[in-house]
């Protein structure tokens, strides 16, 4: 066992993010730990999703640091001065951090093999033909061997998700970022989505999950992280997190009763 | 190469510019009101007519937005009078043409309003009793008309622009006058830094009106 | 009318041929310039979207014939060796290269930013993402109103008369100065832009009628 295998995959310290006058993360500590899949819950405005998007920078944060295997996502230290990392370094990291999002964001005009084929051939550089196989390797374990040539305009809401998905995996990422994604899904495409990340999770990828879905949350996680006002303010093993008899944080417990309460 | 700023040429002759400026907003104003008219009354009359008036009207329609103004400017000041045999002043031609150019385009903008008036009003007069024409007088063209107006405000905007092609039949509007200005100081410089921002700051004020007027008339489309 | 109209129509076709060189140039200089530009003020930092937005008001903002008059006129005193026609659609282009840019600005400010985004998450940098991701949907937006330009530039083309570039509107002037019949010239010269815009402007309205089916 490597030394590597001791330092978290993603560790996030002291993570600092405003827009304008308000202040969203007010001081984030996190680490995932390779093979680990954590949720991350919380009330909107919370700052869980500003969370994720800093850790592949889809947002830059301020303060604070983001390492992904030991390499610090957002600034590079150019003769001991903290720089902010430019574009075309940005690419090459978020070539390994791969993310799904709650709006899906496939590309209309292309097929959904094609949509997983593009990052295969213009970032990881796979000939045609490789990167074709590769993807309908994919796109077969999320069950869509029938709908490669697709296009996502003719595919349902959880069809498009487990493209998403293909996409994301098929860049071989070293973490998967999952944004609220089955949020915008009717609830009878749920659960194909689901099965899919429980599957992934179970061949060992890593994954920082953000989710509403507090009973897959329960089901798939190593660790569930509650994110109030901006800060980490329980974090732990799903049944203590979610053992709502015994948990003593209060704004948790409200938070979880109101999940409750919806679903009744 | 050597040049010498020098502005006072250009206030000396400042009332050709400020004048200038005014009949350019006369004349977009002149304008756009006979095209309100034609634009009006075309679109009112090809809403529900024949097959041979819509026609007719989207001939007249194509014929001016793919011709150039200048060209329509010519053929109504020097064309029309060689074949009619009387004959108008520049700024009677200018604005008869304005008036047509801007026809053209309002006859789709009302035509669209027409059309985006919403079925509920027409039944509601209907429903009171209302004949055709009251229909039309009362429910429809008011309506219309606030619908449309951020379209007929940006039209004349856009015409206070087209005034400067008055400049050919020699009308003394805010373009000829900066031309007088340069033919007879050759102060190029100095004339284009006043004008310019002349054309810009009215257009901007004319904006801001229409923001104004529509804040208070306009119906927001959902 | 007919035959005045066949004697004159040699030197007006001279004069079309003027015009659709000169708006050739200026298509493809606004086209070029004009999506460089549109990409600027989507995407660019502030201090180089903000005076691309500054410059497209300004150019904007003006009649056209000023400002033909006076980068026509200014032009020379910069010492620069231009031709007369150079300078002419110099100030054409300059025009409708403020318009391409809002088309383009529109086109690209019209998809979703998670397109953007998902572009980012799986590597591609900023040229891939425009040339896979964001043109062409983009394209399906810019082509109709795009179009629409071209038929403005033949048209603003007409203007170039006006500082003495031999074009079909400045034949016409001069056909009529020697015949003084002016009405056939103007019918006919009428007709020959109208053929060229009417034809621009029926593509335009097909290619629009075409995309708008395949809405997402």
């Amino acid at each position: 066992m490597s030394g590597n295998d001791l330092r978290p995959l993603v560790r996030v310290r002291g993570l600092t993010k405003s827009f304008g006058s308000n202040q969203v993360l007010k001081g984030v500590d996190l680490d995932v730990m390779k093979g680990q899949v954590v949720s991350v819950i919380g009330a909107s405005g919370s700052g869980k999703t500003t969370l994720l998007r800093c850790v592949n920078l889809l947002e830059r944060y301020d303060g604070g640091s983001i390492e992904v295997d030991g390499v610090e996502v957002g600034y590079s230290d150019a003769n001991g001065r903290r720089r902010p990392r430019g574009e075309r370094e940005l690419a090459r990291i978020r070539a390994d951090i791969g993310m799904v999002f709650q709006l899906f964001n496939l590309f209309p005009h292309l097929s959904a093999r094609d949509n997983v084929v593009l990052g295969l051939r213009k970032v990881r550089g796979m000939d045609r033909a490789a990167a074709r196989e590769l993807a309908e390797q994919w796109l077969v374990r999320v069950g869509l061997a029938d709908k490669v040539d697709s296009l996502p305009i003719e595919l349902s809401g959880g069809q498009q998700q487990r493209v998403g998905i293909a996409r994301a995996v098929a860049m071989n990422p070293k973490v998967l970022l999952l944004d609220e994604i089955t949020s915008a899904l009717d609830p009878e495409l749920v659960g194909e989505v689901l099965t899919v990340v429980r599957e992934l999770a179970k061949d060992g990828m890593t994954m920082i999950l953000v989710t509403h879905e507090m009973s897959f949350a329960r089901d798939v996680s190593s660790r569930v992280v509650f994110m109030d006002a901006g800060r980490v303010a329980v974090e732990g093993p799903p049944s203590e997190v979610f053992g709502i008899d015994t948990q003593t944080h209060e704004r948790l417990r409200n938070f979880l009763a109101r999940i409750e309460m919806k679903r009744a | 190469m050597q040049y010498h700023l020098n502005f006072n040429l250009v206030w000396k002759y400042f009332d050709r510019l400020s004048w200038g400026l005014v009949l350019s907003l006369e004349l977009a104003a002149v304008g756009i009101a006979i095209g309100i008219v034609i634009g009006l009354g075309l679109a009112v009359l090809s809403h529900g007519a024949g097959r041979i008036v819509r026609t007719l009207v989207a001939a007249y329609v194509e014929f001016i937005r793919n011709v150039p103004l200048l060209l329509l400017v010519y053929l109504v000041f020097y064309g029309i009078p060689s074949v009619g045999g009387f004959a108008y002043d520049a700024t009677t031609s200018f604005v008869m043409t304005l008036a047509v150019y801007a026809g053209a385009y309002l006859v789709e903008v009302f035509r669209a309003g027409l059309d985006a008036i919403p079925k509920g009003l027409i039944d509601a007069g209907r429903a009171i009793g209302l004949t055709p024409a009251q229909l039309v007088l009362h429910v429809r063209i008011p309506t219309m008309i606030r619908i449309v107006l951020p379209s007929l405000g940006n039209a004349f905007i856009s015409l206070f622009k087209d005034t400067s092609l008055a400049t050919v039949l020699a009308v003394p509007e805010l373009t000829y006058g900066a031309n007088w200005i340069y033919t007879n100081t050759f102060r190029i410089v100095e004339v284009y830094a006043v004008v310019a921002p002349m054309y810009l700051v009215t257009g901007y004020v004319l904006l801001f009106a229409l923001r104004q007027l529509e804040r208070r008339f306009a119906i927001r489309r959902r | 009318m007919i035959d005045v109209m066949l004697k004159g129509l040699p030197f007006l076709w001279q004069g079309l041929l003027v015009t659709l060189q000169a708006s050739a140039i200026v298509v493809v200089v606004a086209l070029i310039a004009g999506i460089v530009f549109g990409v600027g003020l989507s995407y660019g930092p502030r201090w180089v979207a903000w005076p691309i937005r500054l410059l497209s008001d300004f150019v904007r903002g003006l009649p056209l014939l000023v400002l033909i008059f006076s980068i026509f006129y200014m032009l020379p005193l910069t010492g620069w060796q231009i031709s007369n026609f150079a300078s002419a659609i110099a100030a054409l282009a300059v025009f409708e290269t403020a318009h391409v840019s809002e088309v383009a600005r529109g086109a690209i400010q019209s998809i979703h930013p998670g397109q953007n985004e998902a572009g980012k998450s799986i590597g591609l940098t900023f040229a891939q993402r425009m040339i896979y991701v964001i043109f062409p949907q983009a394209l399906r937006r810019f082509l109709p109103p795009w179009i629409n330009t071209v038929v403005d530039t033949v048209k603003g083309s007409s203007l170039l008369a006006l500082v003495g570039i031999v074009d079909l509107m400045l034949s016409i002037q001069q056909v009529i100065g020697r015949t003084f019949k002016p009405m056939p010239m103007y019918v006919l010269g009428a007709v020959m832009y109208f053929v060229i815009n009417y034809t621009l402007s029926q593509v335009s309205r097909r290619l629009e009628a075409r995309f708008a089916y395949v809405r997402e």
